[in-house]
């Protein structure tokens, strides 16, 4: 029984990761009404920013791992200016002028945006085959009875301020609210006068953004390859709906069901680590059967 | 109508006699040949659930559905190919239908992200229990017909013919119309009387049992597979960039369209630097098409003849 | 027996009553008229009736059968039809597709009737030399007139009306009341949601006033005119005592 308090804290430190990811999804879903299957492509490319910023920095300095603090202060406004640029470019010569089409068009659009990033960038960047290996991991954090990497410390805790900016920025500032409006009753925002195209370039740029500050944590814990935004944008989706469409509130606790279940299961199902990766469809299914509108009340 | 069918009789006919103008004795032509139908029956699929307004990510996981269950099933009961590839069908028809009556009441989003969910799933899935289904290392059977390629370009062919037959069918129906509507605007199509969700569920049903049929026929001509070949996402995109590339709602876009779009990733597949990211160019086409031709190579054809005069005429039959 | 029945009708969002518990009834022949300011529940009565929303409470009844659980598109073919306030053609199909989808699948015609009827239809709601053009060459009067027929070929018993003057000029809500009165003689009894009070007048045997999700007042169009409640609910408190 000793394992459960250490699979409790990987799954909570977990779902900070989650929550980044799933919060901007959520953001572009709501405030757009869009679904962008293109948001593990952003998370995708952040970390490879990230991760040349390693390579460069640490190359540069000869320090090697000892500049992943530096990587994480420079690599997070980086790449989250660099995405913001890119998503409001794709927001407004792809995505604004497909608004008006059928919501199949638009799926389609975001769908296509998606492969041609993942195969553009395993052309350009990397050939398909060769992953960007990171052969380093932070030390072990020992406590008293759980053992823990830097990594996903530092991971969580970045998550949990960056989510809690998200937020204040939704409750307190005027883009914030403007972006609440939009979420809330597009016709009647643009009837106060709500500036409402770059409400949504924000909301794109934002969710952007956010994704990207997740890829650059994602490169201490995994493999940094063209392929991993699927994975991302099926657990970011199966958040999304537990949640409840346009509830943004609910992504956190959605994200920590999410981290929660993945270790429990892995840990206490047999055969669950092999169940473990299906989970979010599993999710997914249950509450589509049982109540489609997901947590909200 | 009688037209329409009287051209695709002509075409059936050439594509029947294929073989016999020389071609069966290179493997190579044939082996494209085959394959070729097969991404044609891929494309009519995806195209027939396409017009009730759906998005489908997992037509390529039916394929990976069917391939793996004419194997499995050949490995556990010894069965002639032929009885697997019917059995692995209706395996597959099962398994859409319980997605479907599921996903298919609700919001178009939520069903285009089960499917991709369901996608990966039976790819992890395939990998994780490799007592049933052999893992990474995959799944082997003895080759169908023993290898005549000329014998499974007649079944590949039939299966064909199946699918031609249901897009056919959806077009000169009155499912037609029920599926239009259900498209233009499912609520409205409800107060007209239509039954949408069994519409909707129907359709999704036959479209991915013959993604099936052309996975269960796949598997015995290939002779074996793996989770990333069976279940590779290249194929459901495949299967959706060739009918929007040739003309979505039609049943000669899909063909058309599939037929110059694999010529080209043949191409591309032997030459560096596209080698393993030709599918950059599917990413391409979706994205150049739902901008600048949402329906597609045919669509624009059909806009030329427009400009005609008589443009009354133009409107007779809906598009 | 009432054709049309509704009894403790009660529809909420988010916890806001848009109906709350409506009861009314609709004889067969009779031309019913649904009034009320903005906001009262008149739409939402509508879908609640012909099954596009959910009731949170009380029961409809269509010709004796309890249909309160029952889909829309049987509630269709049972012979409930209705237009949309805000017109809904079907953008991909020409005028006459547009009105065969409702034969099709509202009377359950088989292909070749069902274009027999919308002939006839087209013709009678006057868009005999429109029959096949797109939906997007027509004029927001043409689209209600195929909208109308549309419903039509649904072959309806009971016909529900969601402001159709709307955006009519004067000349052709003449032409519409005369079309509606058409239709009631063929024997359609007709729901009517309506905001022009001259088409109420006109074609009204009696009139339902609405607000705030509550049956404020009931009766012919004169009780209704002068009932000083329904006068306070339109135009705030009298002045003149």
């Amino acid at each position: 029984m000793e394992a459960l308090p250490q699979t409790l804290l990987f799954g909570i430190l977990r779902s900070g990761l989650y929550a980044l990811t799933a919060l901007g999804l959520a953001i572009s879903l709501g405030v757009i009404g869009v679904v962008n299957f293109a948001h593990g492509e952003f998370v995708m490319l952040g970390a490879f920013i990230g991760f040349w910023l390693y390579l460069t920095l640490s190359g540069v300095s000869g320090l090697g791992p000892a500049v992943s603090p530096l990587v994480i202060v420079i690599g997070l406004p980086l790449s989250a200016i660099v995405l913001y640029a890119i998503a409001a470019g794709v927001y407004r010569f792809t995505l604004r002028p497909v608004l008006r089409q059928p919501e199949l068009n638009q799926m389609l659009l975001t769908f296509g945006l998606s492969i041609l990033a993942v195969n553009a960038t395993s052309i350009v960047l990397s050939p398909q085959a060769k992953d960007a290996n990171l052969a380093w991991r932070f030390d072990l954090l020992e406590l008293d009875f759980v053992n823990v990497t830097f990594a996903r410390i530092a991971a969580f805790v970045v998550s949990a301020v960056l989510v809690g900016a998200t937020y204040l920025l939704l409750a307190r500032t005027k883009l914030g609210k403007q972006m609440r409006a939009v979420a809330q009753n597009r016709l009647g925002a643009q009837i106060v006068g709500i500036p409402i195209d770059r409400v949504y370039e924000f909301a794109f740029g934002l969710s952007a953004a956010l994704a990207a500050a997740a890829g650059v944590m994602l490169i201490f814990q995994t493999q940094v390859s063209p392929f991993l935004g699927l994975g991302t944008l099926l657990k970011s989706f199966s958040i999304v709906v537990l949640a409840g469409l346009g509830n943004l509130a609910g992504v956190i606790w959605a994200s920590l069901l999410l981290g929660l279940a993945e270790q429990l299961v892995s840990q206490y199902v047999p055969g669950g680590a092999a169940l473990r990766d299906g989970l979010f469809f599993v999710i997914i299914f249950l509450v589509l059967i049982v109540k489609p509108s997901g947590l909200r009340r | 109508m009688r037209r329409n069918l009287i051209a695709w009789a002509v075409f059936i006919a050439a594509v029947a006699v294929l073989p016999w103008l020389g071609v069966s004795n290179d493997r190579y032509l044939m082996l494209l040949a085959n394959v070729m139908l097969m991404f044609m029956t891929l494309a009519l699929s995806w195209d027939v659930v396409a017009r009730t307004g759906q998005l489908s990510l997992a037509h390529g996981a039916f394929f990976g559905l069917g391939a793996y269950g004419v194997a499995i099933a050949h490995r556990t009961w010894a069965l002639h190919p032929l009885v697997g590839i019917v059995i692995a069908a209706c395996a597959v028809a099962t398994v859409a239908l319980a997605l479907g009556v599921v996903t298919l009441r609700l919001r178009g989003i939520y069903f285009a992200i089960a499917t991709l969910a369901f996608a990966e799933v039976l790819r992890t899935v395939a990998l994780q229990f490799p007592d049933f289904t052999g893992g990474t290392v995959g799944i082997a059977m003895p080759p169908l017909f023993d290898g005549d390629r000329v014998l499974s370009y007649y079944l590949i062919g039939a299966i064909f013919v199946l699918a031609l037959a249901t897009s056919l069918a959806v077009r000169w129906t009155r499912l037609h119309y029920a599926v239009t509507a259900i498209r233009a605007n499912e609520t409205v199509a409800q107060v007209m009387g239509i039954d949408v969700v069994r519409v909707k569920v129907v359709l999704f049903v036959a479209s991915a049992t013959l993604a099936g049929l052309a996975g269960a026929f796949y598997m015995p001509f290939i002779t074996h597979t793996d989770p990333n070949d069976a279940f590779d996402i290249g194929r459901s995109v495949a299967s959706l960039v060739f009918p929007i590339f040739g003309g979505l709602y039609t049943t000669a876009g899909p063909v058309i369209g599939t037929i110059l779009m694999r010529s080209l990733e043949e191409y591309l597949r032997v030459t560096p630097p596209w080698k393993e990211g030709y599918q950059v160019v599917y990413g391409l086409v979706i994205v150049v098409a739902v901008l600048f031709m949402p329906r597609g190579l045919l669509g624009l054809v059909q806009d030329l003849r427009l400009k005609r005069p008589d443009r009354r005429w133009a409107w007779r039959f809906s598009r | 027996m009432a054709l049309l029945e509704v009894s403790g009708l009660v529809r909420r969002f988010r916890g806001l009553a848009a109906v709350d518990r409506l009861s009314f009834r609709v004889a067969e022949g009779q031309t019913v008229a649904i009034i009320g300011p903005n906001g009262a529940g008149k739409s939402t009565t509508f879908n609640l009736v012909s099954g596009l929303l959910g009731v949170d409470g009380g029961t409809i009844r269509f010709r004796g059968a309890d249909v309160t659980r029952s889909p829309a598109h049987s509630r269709t073919r049972a012979g409930i039809g209705r237009t949309f306030q805000v017109v809904q053609p079907f953008v991909d199909l020409n005028v006459m597709d547009n009105v065969i989808v409702g034969a099709l699948f509202g009377a359950s015609a088989s292909l070749g009737a069902a274009r027999a009827d919308a002939n006839r239809l087209i013709e009678l709601v006057g868009l005999g030399d429109k029959r096949f053009s797109g939906v997007s060459a027509l004029t927001l009067a043409d689209r209600k007139r195929l909208e109308l027929a549309r419903a039509l070929a649904t072959k309806p018993v009971l016909l529900m009306l969601d402001e159709v003057m709307e955006g009519l000029t004067p000349t052709e809500e003449r032409d519409a009341v005369r079309l509606l009165s058409d239709v009631r003689a063929e024997g359609v009894t007709l729901l009517l949601i309506e905001h022009v009070m001259s088409t109420v007048r006109d074609l009204s045997d009696h009139v339902l006033v609405m607000d705030y999700g509550k049956k404020l007042a009931e009766g012919s169009y004169e009780e209704v005119a002068h009932d000083p409640k329904v006068i306070e609910a339109y135009l705030g408190t009298d002045t003149e005592a």
